[in-house]
Formats: structure tokens, sequence, C-alpha cells
């Protein structure tokens, strides 16, 4: 029966270069497996695709409606496109009261983007709030992939964008 | 994996009974029994949503909340879900105290925000002395309480179709991938609230956007199943297709007939 589970391939493995089928082989085929898989195939991919996420679903056996559930349940996931690089303004109490907000909206107008949705036309960035990085000194913080910015004003993002865009 | 639950046998052995105390009647109940069955079984009615008595309890409409206590918690009680809640000795229930009423007032007061059309929620309000919400009604408010039968039912029945999307206030229940329902009806006949439209017009089922062709009975003409319905049956129980061909009532009446052949 495992043998047989593990010969299993489907088209939609081929159309990521195989690089689905390297995450399914490294976690036993069951529903929990699931949460990891997805976060396996998001980092990955950047995102969830939907055939991405029927391949998850035939490959471990799980509903499609299961995983779709799981997918929209949590915020980690994202359904539609990410840009290369993942900006996070800090929103907790400390980064609001010194100016957050104003990051957003600075950030929103560069990158031609709005917060939490799709990227930048030039498919480099995508915008995210989020509710507190745990760099309460640091306010207002900005993270950049694993990079994080202190003391973050909007005459600072312009630099900011052309270090990142440049790395 | 939700299943269908296996009601627990009675048990004549005295060491499977226990003896609780519901509202001041002394009743003697399997052990292990959920509360809410015990006090249904014995006529003493608790209102509840979501529960559905041949899935597991899930816990999620607070409704059937009952407030219990034990000889030796000296005066001190608490809330339970009582659809959660196995039975056991020397367990006293409340089912309508002025705590339980208040908790079931404030459900239905939430309900009530959320499906402001719904007949069944109004009903049950009211007879709760609750005519119109306290909260902000939902605008273009459908009738679905999120109490997750449907999603139950759908996995119990195999088909594993409907899944709830999103989160918080966002959540819905929705069939995210159409070629799964195979138009069984199962989560439109156990939806509480009727929230899940469906309708048949010439021969056609229409369900979670989908049209189902439906088969006649080979005797009657009578439309019974879909298709897609016989095939998932016939795949699940072992059965063969030809068992699906008629009606219940044409299938009775035929052996009604051969019946009465051997007999007389």
């Amino acid at each position: 029966m495992s043998e047989q589970v593990a010969e299993k391939t489907c088209t939609c493995a081929e159309k990521f270069n195989g690089t689905l089928q390297a995450i399914f082989d490294r976690y036993p085929r069951e529903e929990s497996s699931l949460i990891m898989v997805l976060q396996d195939v998001q980092e990955e991919l950047n995102w969830l695709p939907p055939e991405a996420i029927n391949c998850v679903a035939e490959n471990l056996n799980v509903p499609k409606a299961k995983v779709q559930g799981v997918a929209t349940f949590y915020r980690a996931f994202s359904l539609e496109p990410r840009g290369k690089k993942l900006v996070k303004v800090c929103m907790g109490t400390a980064c609001h009261v010194r100016g957050a907000g104003m990051l957003v909206d600075e950030l929103e107008r560069r990158l031609e983007v709005n917060a939490g949705k799709g990227m930048s036309p030039d498919g480099e960035f995508s915008l995210e709030t989020v509710n507190c990085v745990g760099a309460c000194a640091m306010a207002p913080a900005i993270v950049v992939g694993e990079n994080y910015y202190a003391n973050m004003g909007p005459d600072k993002l312009k630099r900011l964008l052309n270090k990142e865009r440049e790395s | 994996m939700i299943k269908a639950v296996e009601k627990p046998v009675s048990h004549s052995e005295k060491d499977k009974t226990v003896r609780i105390t519901i509202d001041g009647r002394s009743i003697d109940a399997p052990k292990g029994m959920n509360l809410l069955e015990v006090a249904r079984s014995n006529g003493i009615d608790i209102p509840s949503l979501c529960y559905h008595p041949g899935l597991e309890a899930f816990g999620a409409c607070r409704l059937c909340v009952v407030e219990i206590t034990k000889p030796g918690w000296e005066n001190w009680r608490k809330l339970v879900t009582s659809c959660l809640y196995p039975v056991e000795e020397d367990l006293i229930v409340y089912t309508r105290s002025p705590e339980v009423m208040e908790n079931r007032r404030v459900v239905l007061d939430l309900q009530l925000a959320r499906v402001p059309n719904s007949d069944v929620i109004r009903q049950l309000a009211a007879e709760y002395g609750i005519h119109d919400t306290t909260y902000t009604k939902r605008k273009d408010a459908d009738n679905c309480i999120l109490c997750g039968i449907c999603v139950r039912v759908c996995e119990a029945v195999g088909a594993n179709a409907i899944s709830t999307l999103s989160r918080g206030p966002d959540k819905y229940v929705e069939v995210p991938d159409p070629e799964a329902c195979i138009g069984c009806l199962a989560c439109a006949e156990s939806c509480p609230t009727d929230a899940i439209g469906w309708h048949e017009e010439n021969g056609i089922r229409h369900i979670w956007h989908r049209d189902f062709e439906l088969v006649e009975c080979e005797t009657c003409g009578k439309p019974i199943l879909t298709q897609q319905q016989i095939d998932h049956f016939v795949e699940k129980s072992g059965l063969e297709e030809r068992y699906f061909a008629k009606c219940d009532s044409c299938r009775k009446k035929e052996t009604a007939v051969s019946i009465s052949r051997v007999m007389f």
C-alpha cells in the first residue's frame, strides 16, 4: 500500500519542476502533515496557486475542500501572488504611536500596492501590516525578509527600498 | 476525521448505569452518554442548533448550555455545553436556571444579529423573550449560523465537498470544489436554519452552483437520485447499481408482491 502511494505522481507535480514532489517526500502522506506541507509549498512558490492546492490535496489524500479551508483560515498563507520580498510594517502600539500609519501610506504610494493585497507592478514587493514584531525599542520598525529596520520615517523609505532592490 | 457515531448501547450491568438528577428528577442513564441525549430521551427539552444525533458533538452553538453541580461541590455550579458533557454518577443538572436562561438569551441575541431573517432563530429567540437584537444586524445576511452541520454531514456521507472558508467575521460555508459534490441534499436537509438553497425542476436538481440530472425510477418514472449519488453509494456500499434503479415505494411494492406470492 505504502509503495503504491509513493509511486503516485500527478501531472501537477511536474508543473512546478518537481519541487512539490520533493516537499511531499519530506513528510508522511497524511492529513496531519497538511500545514507543514502548505508552509513549505508557500516558501517555495511564494504563494499558494490553485493548482498547487489541488496537488497537495491529491498527494496527501485530503479532500480539496479541507485544504482550501485550512489555506484560507491562516493569515500566513497567501492565495494570491506575492512579490519576491515581503515588506512588513509593524503596527504594534509603540510603532503605531510613532507613526507606523504614515509608513504604510508612503509605502503604498511608492510601491503602488495595497497593504495585504497583491504586489508592486515590478513584482519585487508585497506589503503587509503585522501586529507586533517584538521590537518596540526600535519603533517604528519595518521588516523586509530577515532584515529589521529601526526608527523608520517616511523620508527613509526610499533608501530602504533601493537597498532591498539591490540585494 | 469525523465518523458517524455509534449510539451507546443500554447496559443492564449496574456499574455502567449512572443515576443523575435533572431539574429535580432522578434519572438513570448509561455512563458516558452525553447530557443532551439523556435529557431529551427523558422528555426534557434542551434547545440546540449544532447538534445532530448522527454526528459527533461539536459544541459550536452554545445554546445547549446547562448548569451542573455535585453533592461534594458545596453549592458551586458551572455552565457546560450539554452536548459535549458525558453523564457521571451523582450529577445534578439544571436546564432552566436563571444563569442558563441568561446565557441562552445572549447567544440568541447574537444569532439574531447574524441571521435576522431566519424564521427558526426568530422563533427560538422569541421563546426566550427576545424579539429584536440589541446588536448591529449583519448586512445582506443569509441564514447561515456556521454551526458546521453541513460540513460534518458531508464528511460523514464521504463526499467531503463542503468546507468553511476564511476566518472570524468573514467565515463562510462554501463548496470550493463543485466536482466533489454529489448533489445528495444531506447538507440542505440537515441545516437547522434552511440556509442551503436548492430546487428541482424538469428532472434537474440545482444545488451549490451546479445542476445535477436526476435519474428516474424505472417503474414509476419519478426522479429519485443523481447519477453522482448512485456512483458514490455503489462505491461506498458495494451494492449493485441495479439496487438504485427503483424508488423506495416501488421497491417496497415489489417486495410486498413477491412476499404475497410466497405466502398465499
